[in-house]
């Protein structure tokens, strides 16, 4: 069976989600001193947009920043959409997508692994403890928002050791000085350095204490996504669960063709949720990033996303099939 | 030692440690000699010493960095003109004040209109390329900019950038009590170095002026210096050798310095004074505090060392109204 | 229009059945009394911060007190990448498990430089208040302390003050008295002999950052004093009347 033309949704949604992974790693750049006594403009922006951030220091500390209250339009989109922030917006999610892209496996292993896992309830136990805990004063969601996780990873460990080794580079040039005659290697280095100093690396090397519980966490939570496609969105993301349960009745519905459909299960080995994309009225919204690689993967036009109507008709298939069992 | 018919030259260090050349000059560095001409120039009646005094006090910032300009380029031409130190193609490093995350105004960092002063004059000289830069003890991108000399000295032309952490290099200052001690690289490979420093109180030394300022140019645990300042100083200043000092003593910090912080401390002198005796230069900036050059240790230390008199008044210091 | 409204409003709370988030009622149960069980073991405990004011708990200038500022703090790393001087450190133990890798200044990493409020300025939650400058600069985050054992002036006859040189307080938070000490050769030398004037100073760490005994400085920076902590206070005259300094 050849493999259709990726569609240009999917396209989009790429770019979507490179151009918000960009943005979040630009205004990480921004969060930095600028002359005088000020930072980047909008360097709070996705902890402003982080319905979680709002909902974990409003209950725990009954206040709100008001700033937070753009958490209220994710929340508000999610409700009517889905979620779309998970799939084309949330930059973790991204980095997520991007490692379980990279993994290779075969078809077969990826169907099997690639469906929906009860353990995906995992995330919505873990939120209600969380939010329980808020109630009662304890917030515990920082540890564990992605958006927290990420900006703390990166703060702390990779943005500190990407400085250090790029600085250590140009240094080992600089006092190298390696070069055929009066061809000096730092000639060019040297300039560059500046360029990266002035814009990207930080005015004076910075060091963290605790690092490595930080750094081997990151490091396991990107790599999970070898295990189980997105492993941290479908079974740990906090903020992923409340979106899951505001996102539980979508306005943009997944449509299966039965006609066309022959089970052959290529839809659900490229799925990133777990939404179980194959299976007559199998999907499960609240899992479904609406990532569109399933419409992409079928070989038969099976799949399309549509709004409204259709929850009859899956819901007639839905009889059909029961009876049939019977 | 008075040097009034040499040009005082920057000692360019051409050892082993040293021989990264600032990049983009590479090794055309020349040492530092002075050209004929110049000597010739300095051989007439210029003095080693001139006070500039402005005989108002503008309050209006606009004022003030007219009156930072006009003493300055007074001061300088009184002495011979920037040509009697810089001469053509010559790499230059002013170094001001740009230690604290201060305001002008508040007088811990040199005033910017000096500095961008200096720059311009120094171009006019014939330099190849200027260098305004300073290690801070405060964090440096805030110091440079607060203070509000990165921008004047980066109008001007000059090259004002935050020193880079991998460019110290230990170097043998066989001083009294410094055998080593980190020095910036770039420092080492400029031909001309002016000293730009601001007059302060200083809790341990009574004031800092520009001795002490050339603290700037050295990294390390500096705060070690502290144990024996006079001694400390006197040393770096025997290493730097300024080509030319030019002492800001428009503002200067009369109480909790070098810090400061509060405006009621800052008094109006007015006054730039600009010498090649860099002892002789303190040691009028002392005055301004109302202080005897003879209570400060590293002013006595460096007379005794002969790097130059404390006793500025036998210089015949020129003396100008302006 | 309504009643596709109701329909959906229907649909989300009686999903059909492959739609629904398949949540047992009990293992829900479970995860909301864990949590609820959680926080009531965090209330209880003496915990550094809460009951026990801890030393080592220095928070940015700005922070509310600590109950509150656990509640609003999302862990985000912000103003611990934005600080300048690189104070600001995820803390461990220092406020006890409930405050993982929260804010707390190191002050031998780095100081909290006087003419900077930027953590306040980038806090998404507000656990830093959003301060001026001016605001900022009468908040006091802690208090120094001179350790007379390694302080050069007091324990081995030598001139230092580097900290009085650095005190960034208008009228500086430093003060000396001039001694005349015994050197090990015999000698008596006049030293400055350095003391902190508890009203003035702030806290801001710089002191014990640039002070030249490097392992343990000789002069070091405690949480109390802080403004945000009525209770955490030494001195009458700045006393529990809630001053935050601001």
């Amino acid at each position: 069976m050849a493999r259709p033309r990726t569609p240009a949704v999917v396209w989009i949604r790429r770019a979507s989600q490179t151009g918000f992974f960009l943005l979040f790693l630009y205004l990480f750049l921004q969060t930095v001193y600028k002359p005088v006594n000020q930072t980047g403009k909008g360097v709070k922006l996705f902890f402003q947009l982080d319905p979680l951030t709002a909902l974990s220091s409003g209950v725990s500390a009954r206040s709100l920043a008001s700033g937070l209250l753009l958490g209220g339009i994710t929340l508000l989109v999610t409700v009517l959409m889905g979620r779309w922030f998970c799939g084309w917006v949330c930059p973790f999610g991204a980095l997520h997508n991007a490692i379980t892209a990279w993994r290779s496996g075969r078809v077969k292993e990826k169907i099997a692994s690639g469906g929906y896992s009860r353990w995906q309830t995992s995330k919505y136990y873990l939120l209600a403890l969380m939010l329980a805990g808020c109630l009662f004063g304890l917030n515990l969601f920082g540890l564990l928002d992605p958006f927290s996780f990420f900006y703390r990873s990166l703060a702390t460990v990779v943005f500190p050791a990407f400085n250090d080794l790029v600085t250590a580079a140009f240094t080992w040039v600089y006092q190298a000085d390696p070069g055929v005659g009066r061809l000096k290697a730092a000639a060019v280095t040297e300039p560059v350095y500046e360029v990266l100093r002035r814009n990207v690396l930080s005015a004076s090397q910075q060091r963290f204490l605790g690092t490595l519980l930080i750094a081997l966490l990151f490091a396991a939570v990107v790599l999970l996504n070898l295990y189980r496609a997105r492993f941290w969105c479908r079974y740990v993301c906090p903020l992923g669960a409340l979106l899951g349960v505001a996102g539980k009745n979508p306005a943009l519905r997944l449509k299966r063709n039965d006609q066309a459909c022959n089970d052959c299960g290529l839809c659900v080995a490229d799925c990133q949720g777990g939404a179980n994309p194959a299976g007559a009225g199998s999907w499960k919204p609240s899992e479904c990033f609406y990532c569109w690689n399933c419409r992409a993967a079928c070989p038969r036009q099976a799949l399309s996303f549509g709004f409204g109507a259709g929850r009859e008709a899956e819901l007639v298939a839905v009889q059909g099939a029961k009876e049939k069992a019977r | 030692m008075k040097g009034q018919e040499k040009v005082q030259e920057k000692m360019d260090i051409r050892s082993s440690q040293s021989r990264r050349a600032f990049i983009g000059r590479g090794a055309g560095a020349a040492l530092g000699l002075c050209a004929g001409s110049v000597l010739s120039r300095a051989q007439s009646a210029a003095p080693s010493l001139v006070i500039a005094h402005y005989k108002s006090s503008p309050q209006a910032p606009d004022g003030i960095a007219e009156e930072a300009r006009r003493l300055t380029r007074e001061a300088v031409a009184a002495l011979g003109g920037m040509g009697r130190f810089v001469s053509r193609g010559d790499v230059v490093w002013i170094k001001p004040n740009i230690g604290w995350n201060r305001r002008p105004e508040q007088a811990a960092t040199t005033n910017p209109d000096v500095v961008a002063t200096l720059v311009e004059l120094c171009y006019q000289a014939g330099a190849k390329k200027v260098i305004v830069s300073d290690n801070s003890c405060n964090p440096a991108p805030a110091s440079f900019a607060r203070s509000g000399i990165q921008q004047a000295a980066a109008k001007a032309g000059a090259d004002s950038f935050i020193m880079d952490e991998r460019k110290f290099r230990q170097v043998a200052l066989k001083g009294k009590v410094l055998q080593r001690w980190e020095v910036y690289a770039d420092v080492l490979g400029v031909n001309k170095l002016i000293n730009v420093p601001i007059v302060k109180h200083h809790g341990l030394c009574k004031a800092t002026l520009g001795m002490k300022n050339l603290m700037g140019a050295v990294g390390g645990e500096r705060s070690r210096l502290h144990q024996d300042l006079g001694n400390t100083v006197a040393d770096l200043a025997a290493f730097f050798r300024p080509a030319l000092v030019v002492l800001d003593g428009i503002r200067v910090l009369t109480a909790n310095g070098p810090v400061g912080g509060n405006l009621a401390d800052v008094a109006r002198r007015d006054t730039v004074a600009a010498g090649v005796d860099q002892v002789a230069v303190d040691a009028f900036g002392a005055t301004l505090l109302g202080l005897k050059p003879q209570e400060i240790g590293y002013i006595v230390e460096a007379h005794n060392r002969r790097l130059g008199t404390l006793d500025f008044e036998s210089l015949k210091p020129r003396r100008i109204e302006i | 229009m309504i009643a596709a409204i109701l329909r959906w409003l229907k649909a989300f709370f009686r999903p059909p059945r492959q739609e629904r988030l398949d949540l047992s009622r009990r293992a829900l149960l479970l995860a909301a009394v864990s949590g609820a069980g959680a926080a009531s073991v965090a209330r209880i405990g003496a915990t550094e911060g809460r009951h026990n004011f801890s030393p080592a708990l220095i928070r940015p200038p700005g922070a509310v007190a600590e109950d509150e500022f656990l509640a609003r703090c999302v862990r985000c790393g912000e103003c611990m990448r934005v600080c300048p001087t690189n104070a600001l450190q995820p803390a461990r133990g220092e406020g006890g498990w409930t405050a993982l890798w929260t804010p707390v200044l190191n002050m031998k990493t780095g100081y909290c430089e006087y003419e900077c409020n930027l953590c306040s300025q980038v806090c998404p939650t507000h656990a830093i208040e959003s301060l001026t400058l001016e605001q900022k600069q009468k908040v006091r985050i802690g208090t120094a302390f001179f350790d007379r054992n390694r302080c050069l002036p007091y324990a081995s006859a030598r001139t230092c003050i580097v900290c009085e040189e650095h005190c960034p307080t208008p009228k500086k938070a430093i003060w000396f008295e001039e001694v005349s000490v015994l050197r090990p050769d015999g000698q008596r030398i006049t030293v400055k002999q350095p003391r902190v004037d508890l009203e003035l100073c702030t806290g801001c760490g710089i002191c014990e950052n640039k002070c030249p005994i490097a392992d343990e400085r000789g002069v070091r920076v405690t949480s109390v004093g802080e403004s945000r902590h009525p209770k955490n206070q030494i001195l009458l005259s700045l006393g529990s009347d809630g001053l935050m300094g601001y």
